[in-house]
């Protein structure tokens, strides 16, 4: 909301305050003042009166003009089109500070010019108060202005300063300006003197009146109407004109001025029709209208049902609490006038209003809220603005529909409770005096307050609101720092929380970025769900198209931020995404890997870490069994679950047990080409299963006394067998009575070409063996050794090729 | 007659002479060896006169400890020699780079998540997460945002069905929590992502991530709050930290507060981060109002209690300058690569 010194002034004497110290005084009270604007600005001002002017030799817009300005005559050149010998206008002296830069007297084009006449524009006023006329030229003044007189600016009521306030949703009472006053009088605690209105409407409260007002829909439960048969069109009075300017908004005419102005007042909107254009002297207010209307601004709108509509004879004559009609407004001809004064709901107003994206002064409050007795305050106002400045006579009886549902409410509460919730020590006196300073009208008794709650302070409702006040209106600075004291607590993360920081950690640290991303997706990225969570939600109203579907995976995501990298030159792109996936299924929360670019790498020295499978399966393998789920417990399986994203024949399904728990591999490349990458391997897995599954727990084992022997084996075995049948074999067979004395089967070479068969590899390994009771002699290591020959050409189809 | 001394000077001199254990071996094979020429003295022995015997066969001996300890030395000397030569034939180019093993690092929203809640671990608080899609009823009826309430216009949601949406505000998890601990007292911090109706630009995002705090106790006042979050103020910016209070409105929270830090950057001159005011707006908090911890369960005349919630962009862009919170979703390399350091 705005309000100005100026309408500050008229209610409490303000004194030596300045501007700024009232602005964060009243900000430290919960009134935000996001801004100080001046009216007006400039220095070393002063009416002059041009006396004489001609044309500038040479130029074709220029005048040369001398110019009194009480103390002495100056020459001045001037480029206004519309001077002229005679005018009152403001010259800057030399020295003058002025919102585009300071006055110095010189030569302009040859001629001496000592000052510059000024239009309002160039002293900073806001531009869409003025008139084409005012914009293009310099201001004149009235012919009586007083030569000499040093504040121009004072003359013609632009010397005032505006406080721009940002009010919270709670507080919008204090839309109000009477309302505001009296909050700045109790924050800077001052007295305030408010108009006395009260009861002007009841004038004529004997004189019978046609006017017959109704509301057919619960969205208008309260109304005034008043006939005023004799208004005067006039200007408004020059304070008036001053406030409203101070607003942003325009003077019109004196009627509608009031109209506005008591909007200003009391944040109650009211509309004054023609009595004229109403001539069945009925007012009827509906919601079930679909039409086109067309309002005072000339723009026409579709009303529909549920638009509150105020009708006369079945006719629209305004939306509701938005705008009133072209018809029935008040013009300069204007002789008498029906007051229309309501309640609206806010909610049906702002449905209105956002629907036909129509923000006016009117809505906006009503939207906001407006306290139950505003709309007989402001009937009071207008009819008292109405006697004294439209000369405003011949009123019939006020009519009213409804009733304004308040009823005076009381709150009680102890110091004890202020200061328990506080953590204050404040004493009983000053907890009192903010509670008088606020109009609460506080009773005491021991240390038990009751206060009365206004009708503008509904906010008000219990203890825990009136806490707020007394700390809001002592000051924050006085509120202690203190730390809880309670029941010790054991601050940690769950195991869960424990474990992703672990992978987390773990994954930044073996070379991938920690990436987010968002996740609301486009339908192509839900169609490209990897080891999707389920069906996919979706928004009924999305922001974009971008951003429909709730992702249901998270690769899609991070390969595009994979691509991004790619296209920008970066190197080295590896990343990882945590993230809860949400879907018609419930709530899973998946870990992706991306890995594109080579890790490790050192250039000069030809070595790296290529981003192919192995590496990636060495990643989960490692996050699987760092987290406590033994090799024996993981397999990777060929995927036959997702082979449109996944090159079908170097990707896996992971598992723990018999557990699904993934999918990983290559990207295949019709896939890698949509999403505009070379290359990459990734992994989609369920984070969730990992992190619940049971883990072994750690057990020291002793570490065996007798000496380990290492042998090496190689095989010439079919292409398509897995090295892992070779090492399974490996280690059922390698036993010593119950003892299994294989400790470790190390795959060192796989060779494919010209020296085995075309469908044939030849697998190399390193077996460690050795037993924790007794120590292996050569004999029996060689009886064990060839039993697991035999067993691996038996049952694997081997040739042996070396031993 | 055999001149010792002369021998024995001359047997100096060649040893001083010699510069590499090759010829160092061809005078030891010179002198000491079996057909050395201290073996062919040994041999005169049968020779040298009886009563001469005694002291010819001393001084050869002695000649050849000499000649051997000369040997030794020798020998240490231009091995010493020989390492030194070898080992500076061995000098590499230490300018070279070294093979730096590659890392990642978090994204900073996860470092400031991480920071923040190990802060608050150490002052005893547990971390709770929740679901994003959640009940009308917890994200705004619970909060004491009822349908239709002002406060609504504050934030504009993404709505799945009437009574289904993505979360606003981490103030969601809060309710779920005082509902689940009602009647107990209640120390955590819930970190979450959190989504609005905003089209995305460099001070706007349609997902973002929020921490929310929450204690409850028999006596947990407004000047705990004030307390806590000078402690966090802290630990985030700097011990010279101090914070203000401006009171403001949230409807789940009476009074409520906006919380401003002394800027970090100038320590409160004013600066162009600060808008030339010495604070920043950092956050929002207040002292849990008794109508929500009513509605979830609580005496509010028994308990009371505060909750904060911090925006973890806003912390990350203040703490590290950063300027466009679309940054921190694009995960650019050269952008996340920035924080993969102690700080």
């Amino acid at each position: 909301m705005k309000i100005s010194k100026k309408w500050l002034e008229r209610y409490m004497d303000l004194g030596q305050r300045s501007m700024d110290e009232i602005a964060t005084t009243v900000t430290n009270a919960g009134f935000e003042v996001e801004d100080i604007v001046p009216l007006s600005q400039g220095t070393n001002l002063v009416i002059g009166e041009v006396l004489t002017c001609k044309d500038h030799p040479d130029s074709d817009h220029l005048h040369i003009t001398t110019v009194n300005t009480g103390d002495q005559v100056r020459p001045i050149v001037c480029g206004a089109p519309n001077v002229a010998a005679g005018q009152k206008v403001i010259v800057a002296l030399p020295g003058a500070k002025l919102p585009g830069g300071e006055i110095k007297s010189g030569k302009i084009r040859g001629e001496v010019s000592d000052g510059m006449i000024c239009s309002l524009a160039e002293l900073g006023v806001d531009k869409h108060t003025l008139s084409e006329a005012q914009l293009s030229g310099i201001e004149v003044l009235d012919q009586d202005a007083p030569v000499g007189h040093t504040d121009p600016l004072g003359y013609l009521g632009y010397d005032d300063t505006v406080l721009d306030i940002g009010l919270t949703p709670n507080r919008a009472d204090c839309q109000a300006a009477w309302n505001m006053a009296s909050e700045t009088a109790a924050i800077l605690n001052i007295p305030c003197q408010l108009p006395e209105v009260a009861g002007a409407a009841d004038i004529a409260s004997d004189v019978p009146t046609q006017l017959k007002i109704v509301s057919e829909t619960e969205k208008c439960p309260h109304f005034y109407g008043k006939v005023v048969n004799s208004v005067t069109i006039k200007p408004s009075p020059k304070w008036m004109q001053e406030l409203l300017r101070a607003s942003g908004m325009n003077s019109i005419n004196n009627v509608v001025d009031i109209s506005n102005i008591v909007m200003l007042e009391t944040g109650q909107p009211m509309h004054f029709y023609d009595k004229n254009a109403l001539p069945h002297q009925e007012i009827t207010v509906k919601d079930n209208l679909d039409t086109d209307y067309t309002t005072l601004d000339g723009e026409t709108y579709h009303l529909q049902s549920g638009d509150v509509v105020i009708t006369s004879n079945g006719q629209p004559i305004g939306i509701g609490g938005v705008m009133g009609g072209n018809d029935s407004k008040v013009e300069d001809n204007t002789q008498g006038i029906i007051i229309e004064c309501a309640s609206f709901d806010h909610v049906s107003i702002r449905n209105t209003a956002r629907r036909l994206n129509l923000n006016t002064e009117s809505s906006i409050r009503y939207q906001k809220g407006i306290e139950p007795l505003a709309a007989k305050k402001a009937i009071d106002r207008a009819v008292d603005l109405l006697i004294q400045y439209a000369d405003a006579k011949d009123f019939e009886q006020t009519v009213e529909f409804g009733c304004d549902h308040y009823e005076e409410k009381t709150i009680t509460c102890t110091v004890e409770q202020i200061n328990h919730r506080l953590g204050t020590d404040f004493a009983k006196e000053e907890i009192v005096d903010v509670f008088a300073r606020l109009n609460l009208e506080p009773t005491v008794e021991g240390t038990t307050i009751t206060v009365k709650v206004p009708s503008t302070r509904l906010d008000l409702e219990g203890m825990a609101d009136l806490s707020e006040e007394v700390i809001r209106m002592i000051g924050y600075d006085r509120l202690p720092s203190t730390l809880p004291v309670m029941e010790m607590t054991e601050g940690k993360l769950n195991p869960q929380q424990r474990q992703r920081r672990f992978i987390q950690t773990f994954l930044c640290e073996n070379g991938l970025q920690d990436a987010i991303t968002y996740t609301l997706v486009s339908s192509t990225k839900k169609e490209n769900a990897i080891f999707s969570t389920g069906d996919a939600l979706e928004l009924p109203t999305p922001l974009s198209e971008e951003r429909r579907y709730l992702r249901t995976s998270i690769l899609p995501s991070l390969l595009e931020s994979a691509a991004y990298n790619h296209s920008r030159g970066n190197k080295g792109v590896n990343m990882f995404e945590i993230s809860e996936l949400t879907s018609t299924q419930g709530v899973i929360e998946h870990l992706a890997i991306v890995l594109t670019g080579a890790m490790n790498e050192t250039r000069w020295l030809k070595t790296s870490t290529p981003a192919d499978f192995y590496t990636l399966k060495g990643l989960v393998e490692t996050i699987l069994e760092r987290s406590g789920i033994s090799e024996n417990r993981l397999f990777f399986k060929p995927n036959q679950k997702d082979t449109t994203h996944f090159h079908p024949g170097r990707s896996a399904e992971v598992y723990i047990g018999k557990d699904l728990i993934g999918l990983m591999g290559e990207i295949h490349p019709l896939y890698a080409n949509e999403v505009g990458l070379k290359h990459a391997v990734m992994a989609e897995l369920d984070l969730d299963q990992i992190l619940e599954t049971k883990k072994s727990k750690i057990r020291f084992t002793p570490v065996s006394k007798y000496p380990a022997v290492y042998r090496d084996l190689a095989f010439v075995v079919e292409k398509d067998l897995p090295a892992s049948k070779i090492v399974e074999v490996i280690k059922r067979s390698g036993k010593l009575g119950k003892e299994s004395i294989v400790k470790n089967v190390d795959v060192f070479d796989v060779y494919q070409g010209e020296h085995v068969g075309e469908h044939e590899k030849s697998i190399a390994l390193t077996m460690t063996f050795q037993s924790d009771v007794q120590t292996l002699d050569d004999k029996t290591i060689t009886t064990i050794f060839n039993s697991i020959i035999d067993a691996i050409v038996n049952q694997c189809k081997a040739t042996l090729r070396s031993a | 007659m055999v001149n010792f001394d002369e021998l024995r000077a001359q047997i100096a001199q060649e040893f001083k002479e010699v510069e590499t254990l090759d010829v160092l071996n061809e005078l030891r094979i010179q002198y000491l060896g079996k057909k050395g020429k201290i073996a062919d003295l040994m041999k005169q022995m049968k020779d040298v006169a009886k009563e001469e015997k005694r002291e010819f066969g001393q001084a050869v001996n002695q000649l050849k400890a000499e000649t051997s300890a000369l040997l030794e030395e020798k020998k240490k000397e231009l091995e010493a020699k020989a390492l030194e030569e070898k080992l500076a034939s061995e000098t590499i180019d230490l300018t070279l780079p070294g093979r730096k093993p590659s890392h990642g690092n978090l994204n900073p929203l996860h470092l400031i998540e991480q920071e923040l809640e190990d802060l608050f671990i150490g002052l005893g608080y547990q971390v709770i997460e929740g679901d994003e899609v959640v009940d009308d009823l917890y994200c705004f009826e619970r909060a004491n945002i009822p349908k239709d309430h002002p406060a609504r216009d504050m934030q504009d949601s993404l709505y799945l069905d009437p009574a289904h949406l993505l979360r606003t505000h981490t103030t969601a998890i809060q309710m779920k929590v005082l509902e689940e601990q009602a009647p107990n007292p209640i120390k955590v911090v819930c970190p979450g992502k959190v989504y609005r109706r905003d089209d995305d630009d460099a001070t706007h995002s349609h997902q973002f991530m929020q921490m929310e705090g929450l204690v409850i106790g028999p006596h947990v006042p407004l000047s705990d709050l004030k307390g806590t979050l000078e402690f966090f103020a802290r630990k985030m910016f700097g011990q010279e930290r101090e914070i203000r209070f401006r009171p403001s409105f949230f409807p789940f929270t009476e009074p409520s507060v906006e919380v401003d830090v002394s800027c970090h950057m100038c320590g409160g001159k004013g600066c162009s981060t600060c808008k030339g005011t010495g604070w920043i707006e950092i956050l929002g908090a207040g002292e849990v109002n008794p109508k929500v911890l009513e509605m979830a369960g609580y005496d509010p005349n028994k308990v009371n209690g505060f909750a904060f919630g911090i925006g973890i962009e806003r912390v990350a862009m203040l703490k590290y300058g950063i300027d466009d919170i679309r940054h921190f979703y694009t995960n650019d390399k050269r952008f996340n690569e920035t924080f993969d350091r102690m700080d």
